[in-house]
């Protein structure tokens, strides 16, 4: 590592040379340090050997040990030796609490030391990081009382304005009503309003106009759609993934697509947002038999990993913790956290909830039984299962957490005794009881379902049905061999005795005729075989039979308030499913007999018993399949003799409890009570209105993330979500009238707040962004009309990006290649590992996949044609393109055209029309997949088109203004 | 080993240092769309500051071609000739005088298999597949199948001493992410150049990939994931009627057509900006468009191979079957380096086809003649044009191959080698390489890297501090990049 080397002693030397030449300043050089390295023991929340490390003061005072500096000389000074680890002093920080601190570090440290380790006498301590904003209580704010009452529709203005007021802020005037229109309808269910919808709203002069737009959009089953997808984001919903080519499933599942339908559906029905994140995190301790509800264990699923369960386990530590209560767990993964009080012993507790948990299939009726869930096995591929709900259950109800160091799961602390569930004790995690819960038997029995049962007696049914029909066969077959054999003889019979009279001797064995007879034979013994096959099977079916009857009536007397004494039809059930063992075993035994036989056939030895030494290695074999079948049968026969009333279940049967763990979580996260939640989930929605969150941080309100810019609105917000009931509904309400959100995004220019709050930090005007992903493909198919509005269903694959025009939600999205759909990919479609906002970016292959992609070019000419249509049949050809281009406007942009706007779509029209009658350009259809809607032939329809295609290019028309 | 330093940020989610950037996020990508070298950035030990396209020293190599032999070829059979295996053939490692590799502790530390199971060991040396000379100053071992290579000895740094942990073919996505497939996905090493430098050129992707990833599983290997789609590679095809998503004018529609389109969208948006004169995005959108319209012959130029002279082709071995495709894939890298692309990712030969479990001969004896001569005309090409002192090309692949011979088949072929993660050579040549160096080594029988030996983040760690980033900077707050390793640039084949 020579050259390593070099730049190491580099940075020292020059650190040297800055010892004589600059002062040390505490503040930039010292103090970041200590905040850096010290402070999760030597601070606020701890005090490790009585030593605080946040003020030069304390510094300087020291702890147990003494002063930790002696000014003037580092030499001399504790921390130095602590920190290098010399004269016998234990190096820190300790291996555990993270690296040692660099060369320069420690070179800056003994400079202050040695300059006289002073800092500035109002030095602060660090403040108690329990006391930090977002772990107190929620309190609803006194609505601030503000001069320009005319700006305050409702308290969220009265929150914005008063921050605004204080700044000499004036808000922006309201937006024009046709932009508003387009904004609350992007907002509320991602598509833009048609020219229909804006001529409706134009003309309506009701006062009320604009709170029935919002009614309409909630309602609309649209709008769980839209806001499905962004909860979709922080929740991380993915389809499986793991090795897709193979197809071999590593990750989540392939009927995750459940739980997003659930969010949907919850979304509309206006479901409290604590009861969706306690259907998510405990729906099968909740609401153990409500089917709707289980799937909503998806959040879980989609964490499941096949090859390591810890990291399963550690998505669902880490994303819960930022999903609903801004935590950033994962910092203490390897450490205690170095800025919330969440210690590493919190982190394993909290991952203790989820350490019982499993996967299960459950059969939905009319679909195929998918079968039990396929456990991870090493090199055996996963099959593809598509029927069925998967969700999860408390599989191992004493599961423990061991905790790990370093955050090496290998590392075991050796000795330390397994974590229980908990959260952290400053958010009152410490107190809550964890009461193992007794599920109903529906929930862990699933083969106590009507369909299910109905389908075992079917299946039953069939099987005595089809094997009738196989003895019905074979009986035939043995009618046809006797008479075959008998035919047989007869001719040979008749033959002798056609021997001429006189001649030579019929030869008494004549060889065609001792083949025949043999053949005869054999055929006649075979079939003799099957028939005792068929009947042993027809038995043995029949028996399967009456067990799964007696089973299925014995479980509806004990489970069902069935008819019966459930003790006496158990006793049955376990007679008849031990008497269809017998009926297996002896079935077993015919077959075992036949392929003895057969075997020593085959080698010429044929009764069985004889001996001939050696016996064939196959002969032996088939002897002892046969002892062991006649041993089985012998089994079964004395297992008749036992009186019990044990008989196996149908299908899967899960643990009759669960630990209560995750319920235990799921009240106290979605509880009034917890300071986060509430606070967390509106932020996520203010964020997803307005195009900036009130605490910038959305996954961290702890003490490292952002402060909110308005936290008594953030709280009131809070306050307002709970105290009604949790609904989300009523805040989109609350948010989407408040005349913040209906101000002017533009026009700022010239505004007296343009040149105060450039950023706009305020909320004195909106903020114009660009659309997601999904609503610029949505989009483009809802306006020429194509957009499919189904909804639900299995995830449509990717590469169906052209052929479906169902909305972009119901694709397929997972983290490996393919991924997304190739065009939402490139409008930052969410990372579903990780999305807690969106990103916005803007690079020059959005352009190419506007001006290239098939599905604008397709839309613009399917588009075009309509409004052609409509324009077509004015006076002259100037106001037909007028009219068509306002047309266009108003479909695409929401907006008529600007005088310069129309002139120079106009201009434009001209010289596509005169390009196109001039050369007539060849077109060359596209082909394949992309093969689309042709250009039309008519110079005027396509220069048409072309206009059309422009304006989906049009910033405007992918901003939300 | 798993250290990993704190810093204030630790915590801290990186969406919140994209929005403090100031101009928001659709300013950030504006403004790395824009970045280009110049000023060094703060010193070190100060606080995380969000990439603004600057490197954070004085940058060794301006461009990276990255070729990956996918499957995992031989280092015992390439660039790593072990004669004791031919000496010892038929034995066992305990009839070798050679310590017992496999009771080395190394060995389960260097092996972090998917599942809870050790993979089958091979105690049965495979003697040597084919013969070795010294060529070069430097004297360099180089086996029988890399003639043009070998002639080129002296400008290549070799790395024999490289292992990884991952057993199975996720190794080739840890090679380019640094991390086991147990672990979080993490972005490639060409997404992180990006992020951290941004373009050199106006009308090409950032981040190129020729000839790979086939599968959709290792497009993890040019994968951005928490960075954002936008640093993810972009995957180019040597083919001119498509080489980029969405990169070709439709057939049905024509050029006039299209030109008249842009020109009207521009004007639009133009009047637009009258009307808002403050938005930056609006700005920054009108500039996009107008580099999309110039990327749309921009890239078939740069892949348009017919514009080289007969001479260049025929040096690439375009004229001939078994060389065509790495020669056009090599000759397409250096056209995109020549014209400014930071990093191109490359596939010479298919996907996994060096998985040499049986018939190792046959299979590298044919693969080496097909990537041979390109390789070692890109080489001389990127002297000859000036560009030797600007590029830095790494010769990688996932894992080497055992130096026992595999006997788990049921057909009973014995003329295979089995993944190996203990020990393997990759090379590097270019801007800041010491040519003629041979550095590191395996143990006699080519098993264990000879420590101290080299993770596969050092490799990152060398191509970063050739392009004069320091990768910890480039870190994500709040994201662990690399817990098994950050990686430390090799400085023994630092020039």
């Amino acid at each position: 590592m020579r050259h390593a080397g070099l730049i190491f002693a580099w940075a020292i030397g020059s650190a040297q040379f800055a010892a004589a030449a600059e002062p040390v300043d505490y503040g930039r050089e010292i103090k970041p340090i200590f905040v850096r390295h010290c402070y999760a023991c030597h601070g606020a929340l701890k005090q490790q050997s009585g030593l605080r490390l946040d003020t030069a003061t304390a510094i300087r005072r020291g702890g147990d040990s003494g002063a930790a500096v002696e000014p003037g000389k580092s030499g001399e000074s504790l921390l130095i030796d602590a920190v290098t680890g010399a004269n016998g002093v234990t190096r820190m920080p300790p291996k555990d609490e993270g690296g040692p601190l660099k060369s320069e570090e420690i070179a800056a440290l003994k400079r202050w030391i040695d300059s006289g380790a002073a800092g500035p006498t109002d030095e602060q301590p660090q403040s108690d990081p329990r006391k930090h904003w977002a772990f107190q209580q929620v309190v609803r704010p006194a609505v601030p009382r503000v001069s320009n009452a005319a700006a305050v529709a409702n308290p969220i203005d009265a929150f914005l304005v008063s921050s605004q007021e204080t700044r000499q802020l004036v808000p922006a005037p309201e937006a024009s009503r046709s932009a508003l229109l387009r904004r609350v309808t992007l907002d509320l269910v991602g598509l833009p309003p048609t020219r229909e919808e804006l001529h409706a709203f134009l003309s309506d002069t009701r006062p009320d106009a604009y709170d029935r737009v919002v009614e309409r959009l909630l309602e609309s089953p649209q709008y769980g759609e839209r806001w499905a997808r962004h909860w979709m984001d922080v929740w991380r919903y993915s389809d499986w993934y793991g090795r897709r080519a193979v197809p071999d499933i590593w990750n989540s599942a392939p009927q995750i697509w459940r739980w997003r339908d659930w969010i949907v559906r919850s979304l509309n029905d206006d479901k409290g947002y604590d009861r969706m994140v306690q259907e998510m995190l405990a729906a099968d301790e909740i609401a153990p038999g409500d089917e709707e509800a289980g799937v909503a264990t998806g959040y879980i699923v989609r964490n499941w990993y096949a090859l390591n369960p810890n990291q399963w386990m550690k998505d669902m530590v880490e994303h819960t913790g930022k999903a609903f209560l801004g935590l950033t767990f994962n910092c203490a993964h390897c450490h205690d956290h170095k800025y919330d009080p969440i210690s590493n012993e919190d982190y394993f507790r909290f991952r203790a909830f989820f350490e019982p948990v499993q996967l299960r299939q459950d059969w939905v009726e009319g679909e195929p039984d998918p079968g039990p869930f396929q456990k991870y096995e090493y090199a055996v591929l996963r099959k593809l299962v598509k029927p069925g709900m998967v969700r999860i259950f408390d599989e191992n109800l004493a599961a423990e957490t061991r905790m790990y160091r370093q955050g090496d799961e290998r590392a075991f602390v050796e000795g330390r005794p397994p974590v229980p569930p908990g959260a952290p004790a400053f958010l009152g995690g410490d107190k809550f009881a964890i009461a193992p819960i007794d599920l109903p038997v529906g929930a862990w029995y699933p083969g106590l379902k009507p369909f299910i049962q109905k389908s075992e007696i079917d299946a039953r049914q069939a099987d005595v049905q089809k094997a009738r029909t196989i003895l019905e066969a074979a009986q035939r077959a043995l009618v046809g061999a006797v008479a075959r054999m008998t035919e047989v003889e007869g001719q040979r019979l008749a033959a002798l005795a056609s021997a001429p009279a006189g001649g030579t001797q019929p030869a008494p064995h004549d060889p065609r005729w001792l083949d025949r007879q043999r053949d005869s034979q054999t055929a006649w013994r075979n079939s003799q075989a099957g028939v005792k096959l068929a009947e042993a099977q027809l038995a043995s079916a029949q028996s399967r039979l009456d067990s799964s009857v007696a089973r299925i009536g014995a479980d509806n007397a004990r489970f069902r308030n069935g008819p019966g004494d459930a003790v006496e039809l158990s006793k049955v059930a376990s007679r008849a499913e031990r008497t269809a063992r017998l009926r297996g075993a002896l079935e077993q035994q015919v077959l075992a007999e036949q392929a003895a036989t057969s075997e020593r056939l085959r080698h010429g030895t044929v009764a069985a018993g004889t001996t001939q030494e050696p016996l064939p290695a196959t002969v032996k074999a088939a002897d002892e399949q046969l002892a062991t079948a006649v041993q089985n049968v012998a089994k079964a026969q004395k297992d008749l003799e036992i009186d019990s009333t044990n008989y196996s279940p149908i299908g899967q049967v899960y643990p009759g409890k669960s630990t209560g763990r995750r319920t235990a979580l799921a009240r106290w996260i979605a509880n009034r009570d917890n300071p986060l939640t509430a606070r967390v989930a509106v932020n996520h929605i203010w964020l997803r209105h307005f195009g900036r969150a009130l605490v910038e941080t959305t996954g961290d309100f702890g003490v490292n993330g952002q402060r909110p810019t308005h936290p008594e609105l953030l709280d009131w917000l809070a306050a307002e979500l709970m105290d009604g009931g949790w609904k989300m509904k009523h805040v989109h309400r609350l948010i989407v009238t408040s005349k913040s959100y209906r101000a002017a995004s533009s026009g700022a220019e010239g505004h007296p707040s343009a040149a105060r709050d450039v950023d706009n930090r305020w909320y004195w005007r909106f903020t114009a962004r660009r659309m997601e992903a999904e609503v610029v493909r949505d989009s483009l198919l809802h306006l020429a009309g194509q957009l499919d509005l189904t909804t639900g269903g299995m995830p449509i694959e990717n590469d169906q990006e052209l052929a479906s025009r169902r909305r972009s939600l119901y694709f397929s999205i997972h983290p490996e290649g393919g991924g997304h759909p190739q065009m939402l990919e490139l409008f930052d479609a969410p990372d579903p590992c990780d999305c807690y906002r969106r990103t916005e970016s803007l690079v020059p292959q959005q352009a190419l996949a506007l001006a290239n992609g098939p599905l604008a070019l397709d839309q613009s000419r399917l588009l075009a044609r309509q409004l052609w249509k409509e324009s077509a049949g004015r006076e002259s050809d100037e106001s037909c393109r007028a009219a068509f281009v306002t047309a266009a406007f108003e479909q695409i942009l929401s907006r008529g055209p600007s005088a310069a706007e129309l002139a120079a779509c106009q201009a434009f029209l001209s010289k596509q029309i005169a390009l196109f009658q001039a050369d007539a350009p060849a077109a060359t259809p596209r082909e394949g997949a992309a093969a689309g809607v042709p250009a039309s032939t008519d110079p005027t329809t396509r220069a048409a088109e072309n206009l059309v295609h422009a304006l989906f290019s049009h910033n405007d028309f992918l901003s939300i203004r | 080993m798993r250290e990993h330093e704190q810093t204030p940020q630790c915590c801290q989610p990186r969406r919140a240092f994209l929005a403090d950037v100031g101009m928001g996020f659709a300013g950030l990508a504006l403004g790395s769309l824009l970045g280009r070298d110049g000023h060094v950035r703060a010193a070190e030990g100060e606080a995380w500051i969000p990439p603004d396209g600057k490197p954070h020293f004085a940058p060794r190599a301006k461009a990276v071609i990255w070729l990956f032999f996918s499957g995992g070829y031989s280092h015992l059979e390439t660039f790593d000739p072990k004669p004791a295996l031919t000496k010892y053939d038929g034995k066992t490692f305990s009839e070798t005088p050679y310590p017992d590799p496999l009771a080395s502790p190394l060995h389960d530390r260097r092996s972090r298999s998917v599942v809870p199971m050790k993979r089958d060991v091979f105690p049965v040396i495979y003697p040597m597949q084919v013969g070795f000379q010294k060529y070069g100053q430097a004297g360099v071992e180089i086996t029988d199948w890399w003639p043009h290579l070998a002639r080129r000895a002296d400008d290549i740094a070799f790395v024999r001493n490289m292992w990884t942990t991952d057993n199975d073919h996720a190794a080739e996505n840890q090679m380019h992410t640094g991390r086991h497939k147990l672990d979080e996905i993490q972005p490639s090493l060409g997404a992180w150049v990006q992020y951290g430098l941004g373009s050199l050129n106006d009308n090409l992707p950032e981040y190129a990939v020729l000839g790979g990833p086939t599968r959709a599983d290792n497009r993890v290997s040019i994968g951005s994931y928490y960075l954002g789609p936008k640093y993810s590679g972009v995957p180019l095809a040597l083919d001119p009627k498509n080489p980029l998503p969405y990169g070709k004018r439709p057939a049905d529609v024509s050029a006039r057509e299209q030109a008249n389109e842009f020109e009207l969208i521009n004007q639009l948006n133009q009047l637009s900006a009258v009307e808002y004169p403050q938005d930056e995005t609006l700005r920054a959108r009108i500039r996009t468009y107008e580099l999309a319209f110039r990327m749309q012959t921009a890239v078939p130029e740069a892949l348009d191979l017919a514009t080289e002279t007969a001479d260049t082709q025929q040096r690439y071995g375009l004229d001939k079957p078994a060389t065509k495709m790495a020669g056009e894939r090599c000759l397409a890298a250096r056209r995109l380096v020549e014209r400014g692309v930071r990093f191109v990712q490359v596939y010479p030969s298919g996907y996994g086809v060096w998985d040499s479990h049986t018939k190792l001969k046959e299979n590298h004896t044919k693969l080496c003649a097909e990537v041979d001569q390109p390789v070692a005309a890109l080489l001389a090409d990127l002297k000859q044009r000036g560009l030797w002192d600007d590029v830095v090309v790494v010769f990688c692949t996932e894992f080497g191959r055992t130096p026992g011979v595999q006997t788990t088949f049921t057909n009973g072929a014995k003329d295979g080698r089995d993944h190996h993660p203990h020990g393997f050579t990759v090379w590097f040549a270019g801007a800041g390489i010491k040519g003629g160096t041979v550095h590191g080594a395996t143990d006699e029988l080519g098993f264990h890297a000879i420590e101290p030996a080299h993770y596969v983040t050092d490799i990152h760690a060398t191509v970063l501090h050739l392009l004069g980033l320091d990768g910890r900077r480039l870190e994500i707050p709040g994201r662990k990049r690399l817990d098994i390793d950050h990686g430390k640039p090799i400085a023994e084949i630092l020039a």
